[in-house]
């Protein structure tokens, strides 16, 4: 995604820098679903068989480890994208 | 009191509350206090209604049978809602836009308002549904044997009764909230209320459980977890295909089933409440799954063995003692029972009465929306008697069902029929070539093998399909068994089914996309859904403006009521500047007012009747020739425009040439004047001169007086000779010549010319080569001038022809439709840049042997031109050779 054009006259280093890391926000929100597949699809490596199988308390902490890592990064990220979303003002930022 | 009398009246207070909640709710509503109704919390919790009792009882069931596997099922929501950024946002800034009823009315919207995909959709759906409502009975039924297993038993009978007296109430709550006003945008602020308050109960009743079992049982968190490693969990086995299909199952479920759509897009008040769901409702996944192992794992310990595990939630705290912690447990249940079937009845009766009944109801009143009948009550009653059919076909389900096993696992079965949906919906959104023909192809081949291979076995063996279908494949032909498409054998029964019915759906969808051509309203509609974020206006514009403001009225009142149809009629009058309370049928009301009426009964019924009313069906084809049309003539007149411009531009340049032609004639005849003047002054001068010696010299020899005399007279016969040939080429050249026409042949004329030129004054004789035989063709001209061009030619050649030993060939050529004469010499031919010049006048190749007034070869081209014919010089590597040509016409005519 590109970054939008300067404005002449308005304090472009800071704009720019700004809209640049709201384009980045916006695409760790896009891949933010890609990561939660990708962590809970590593049990599917696990073995099932023998050796190195994962106790059930383990794989229970892991998949809940990932899921609050979820819950934490998604509310970072939609708190950083709030101004992108909001139509009318939100009260709560 | 008996446990379950104090059941009873614990459940009709708990209901009793949520009607109180929902009124309350109605109320605030309309008395405008939404603020707090409308929070994202209260949007967050409404989503809840994707854990139903299924969920409730049903996770730990899973749990203690299949391990992890329960998991999935709430993983893949939260996928989704982690995917809000460039998923959910689309989808409801679309339905917002667009005001999307259901996932039918999505579907159907987007592919050109087709009445046909949202019928189908909407008969997947009832499908889909209807097991799932009996589901909800029958969790709810079982529960309360639960409880009455503790005092007397409860008869089967009983359990009916129960059943059947839940979903009377069930019906009645929905009618009354589900249909208070028509305007899906509204939205129902009582079930959602109610629906969140079920929410918190759900997952403070499960949290409760879980909270006891793992530090009242268990004796802590460590306790807990090596409990779980102790128990008959132990280690990971969960079948890997079961694990990645049902992630993909539960998230396309979570996007596609009529009630989370209801909740997710419909009922979504506010964009921005995404974002906080964005995270919340995975939180509330979270929690309502974290206790599940821990409590199927107590559950397994300490109860007796057959006991069912779907009731754990229940049976342990009853067991224990805990009868305030089970009443609280079969709250959640039941709430949960509840909420989903509300809303599943609110969804399905707004698809069913949008999508088939009103369709229907139109087509069967010739007469039109707006003659006669109350619309309003109609779809209003439409939409009751689909909530009491949805909600009893529920019940019926249950009944002939008889609540057993089967219908535990029609949970799954019914998310992958929905899940149908899934590719004509992204691909709808994410795709603008996607077309209906496509969505249709994808949608029925992925219903049929869904239908074949999941839902009729689901059934039991022997119960619909027959036995011999089962066991030999449809036809007799092994690769169609509905367990084994292709000879796969092995596979899970709900993966087999999936990975079939999604790879054909696709397939189809795709394939079919690419090779059908869109109508002009569905490219329309894929450019709004794609691009929804570029343009947030509508497309669908309406044409003609026919329409009578007071029929639309009339309508809308009906559908809208009084007071709103009213007001809105205003605001657009007022915004047009119209002066009466009656707007002008502009294309931007009509559509404005078809998406106020599309909101209550979907956007297909309404494009119908304003189409009815207005007489037009959107933009036609019709109406885009007509467009087309108009720019064709646009086109046209532009292009005549052009055109008169460009022959103003050419007669410019023609007057141009014309005025340069004047000028360059006007130079032409000033270099003439000064040529002929110049001409005629040399010979004059001499003659002035030698006369004057002759007049003023008197001794003069007799010698002298002859020379000079002779001096004079050849300088008056110079000047005769040009005067003549001047006066020659004027004739010729003004056309005045009168040609003397008559018949002989060339030979004649070149014998004449020949004679007369061949000879020059010095006496030299030229050679020349004629062929005789082929001079004798008779021509009708006026051969004494063609004999002068001759004459002139030959002469030329003799005078400038400067070999050692001159020849000159005369060639005849008799062609089809000409005569061409050739005067062929072997001196060294014209210069090159001399070519141009030869046949203007006064030119003359070289000043040294300069005989003549440089006329001839004028004279000889006016005279040829006069004659029909030509006569040009033909550059050839050696010699001079003119041409003469004589066109055959002429000769013919001779002949």
């Amino acid at each position: 995604m590109k970054r939008e054009t300067d404005r002449p006259g308005s304090p472009t280093v800071f704009h720019e820098r700004r809209t640049y890391r709201r384009r980045r926000v916006m695409d760790a929100a896009r891949v933010a679903p890609i990561l939660a597949l990708i962590l809970w699809s590593v049990p599917l490596i696990w073995p099932q068989t023998g050796d190195g199988t994962v106790s059930s308390a383990t794989a229970l902490i892991y998949i809940f480890a990932v899921w609050g890592g979820v819950i934490l990064l998604t509310w970072g990220l939609s708190r950083l994208l709030a101004d992108e979303v909001d139509e009318p003002p939100d009260t709560e930022t | 009191m008996s446990t379950l009398n104090l059941l009873v009246a614990v459940c009709t207070a708990y209901v009793f509350f949520l009607f109180f909640v929902a009124f309350a709710a109605d109320r605030l509503a309309l008395q405008g206090k939404k603020a707090w109704l409308r929070s994202p919390l209260i949007y967050t919790l409404s989503l809840s209604i994707y854990c139903t009792a299924w969920t409730f009882y049903g996770a730990v069931g899973s749990a203690a049978r299949n391990g992890f596997e329960y998991l999935t099922i709430y993983l893949g929501p939260t996928i989704v809602m982690v995917s809000w950024w460039w998923l959910l946002r689309k989808l409801i800034r679309i339905g917002r836009t667009q005001k999307i009823t259901s996932i039918a009315d999505l579907i159907s919207s987007r592919y050109g308002k087709s009445s046909l995909l949202a019928a189908g959709v909407t008969i997947l759906a009832v499908i889909g549904t209807t097991p799932y409502i009996a589901l909800q009975l029958q969790s709810v039924t079982l529960s309360f044997s639960v409880f009455a297993a503790q005092s007397d038993g409860l008869a089967a009978q009983d359990q009916a009764r129960v059943a059947l007296w839940l979903s009377l109430g069930l019906a009645v709550f929905t009618v009354l909230f589900g249909t208070r006003n028509l305007d899906a945008k509204e939205r129902h602020d009582g079930v959602v209320m109610a629906i969140a308050v079920e929410a918190v109960v759900k997952l403070v009743a499960l949290l409760s459980v879980g909270i006891f079992v793992v530090w009242g049982v268990s004796g802590g968190l460590t306790e807990a977890l090596n409990r779980i490693d102790a128990s008959e969990f132990g280690e990971w086995h969960t079948d890997r295909s079961r694990w990645a299909g049902l992630i993909f199952l539960s998230a396309a479920a979570f996007l596609c089933l009529p009630r989370t759509f209801q909740v997710l897009v419909v009922e979504n008040d506010d964009e921005s409440h995404l974002r906080t769901a964005s995270w919340a409702f995975p939180l509330y996944l979270c929690l309502i799954s974290l206790f599940v192992v821990p409590i199927a794992v107590v559950g397994l310990d300490i109860m007796p063995d057959g006991s069912n595990p779907d009731l754990f939630v229940l049976t342990i705290p009853l067991a224990l003692g805990e009868n305030g912690l089970a009443m609280l447990s079969f709250l959640g249940g039941f709430s949960s029972a509840t909420s989903m079937v509300i809303v599943a009845a609110i969804a399905l009766s707004t698809m069913v009465s949008n999508h088939i009944v009103m369709p229907i109801w139109l087509q069967l009143r010739p007469s039109g929306a707006s003659v006669s009948g109350d619309v309003r009550a109609a779809v209003l009653m439409a939409r009751r008697i689909s909530i009491v059919g949805v909600v009893m076909l529920g019940y019926l389900y249950f009944r002939l069902s008889s609540g057993g096993e089967a219908l535990a696992s029609i949970g799954l079965v019914a998310f992958c029929g929905l899940a149908q949906v899934l590719p004509a919906m992204l691909g709808g959104m994410f795709w603008r070539g996607a077309t209906r023909m496509g969505a249709f192809a994808g949608l029925t081949a992925g219903f049929a093998i869904w239908l074949y291979t999941l839902y009729l076995p689901s059934f039991g063996v022997g119960t619909i399909l027959p036995v011999a279908i089962i066991d030999n494949g449809l036809f007799g032909l092994a690769w169609l068994k509905p367990d084994a498409l292709f000879g796969i054998e092995g596979m899970d029964q709900l993966m087999h089914a999936l990975l079939w019915s999604m790879l054909f759906n696709v397939v189809a969808f795709v394939g079919v996309s690419l090779v059908t051509f869109p109508s002009p309203l569905e490219r329309l509609q894929a450019a709004q859904f794609v691009n929804i974020f570029e343009h947030s206006t509508n497309a669908r514009s309406w044409s003609g403006g026919t329409a009578q403001t007071e029929d639309l009225m009339v309508m809308a009142q009906r559908i809208l009521g009084a007071g709103e149809a009213q007001a809105l009629f205003l605001r657009h009058a007022r915004r047009q500047g119209a002066r009466g309370n009656l707007p002008a049928p502009t294309p931007d009301f009509l559509e404005a007012l078809e998406r106020e009426l599309g909101s209550s009964v979907g956007a297909a019924t309404a494009h119908a009747m304003v189409g009815q009313i207005t007489g037009g069906m959107a933009i036609s084809v019709e109406d885009l020739m007509a467009v087309a049309d108009e720019t064709a003539q646009m086109l046209e007149y532009s292009a005549r425009l052009k055109e008169q411009s460009e022959e103003l531009s050419r007669t410019a340049l023609e007057l141009r040439n014309a005025n340069q032609k004047l000028t360059r004639l006007s130079i032409q005849k000033d270099a003439f004047l000064s040529q002929i003047s110049h001409e005629l002054r040399t010979p004059m001068t001499s003659i002035r001169a030698f006369s004057e010696i002759l007049r003023d010299t008197d001794q003069m020899t007799p010698n002298d007086q002859s020379r000079y005399a002779s001096i004079i007279h050849d300088e008056a016969q110079r000047l005769t000779r040009l005067l003549d040939d001047l006066l020659d080429l004027s004739v010729v050249e003004n056309g005045q010549v009168n040609l003397n026409l008559r018949e002989g042949s060339l030979r004649d004329a070149l014998d004449r010319a020949v004679s007369a030129a061949a000879i020059g004054e010095d006496g030299v004789q030229m050679a020349i080569e004629r062929d005789m035989g082929r001079e004798y063709i008779v021509l009708h001209t006026d051969l004494d001038r063609l004999s002068q061009v001759f004459i002139n030619l030959i002469a030329n050649a003799r005078k400038y022809c400067d070999a050692q030993t001159p020849r000159l060939v005369i060639r005849v050529m008799q062609e089809t439709d000409r005569v061409v004469i050739d005067f062929h010499d072997n001196g060294s031919g014209i210069a090159p840049d001399a070519v141009d010049m030869i046949f203007e006048k006064f030119a003359r190749v070289s000043d040294q042997k300069a005989g003549g007034a440089g006329l001839g070869l004028a004279i000889c081209r006016q005279v040829m031109t006069r004659l029909g014919g030509s006569v040009d010089y033909v550059p050839s590597s050696r010699g001079a050779t003119f041409r003469v040509v004589l066109p055959y016409r002429i000769a013919l005519a001779a002949q």
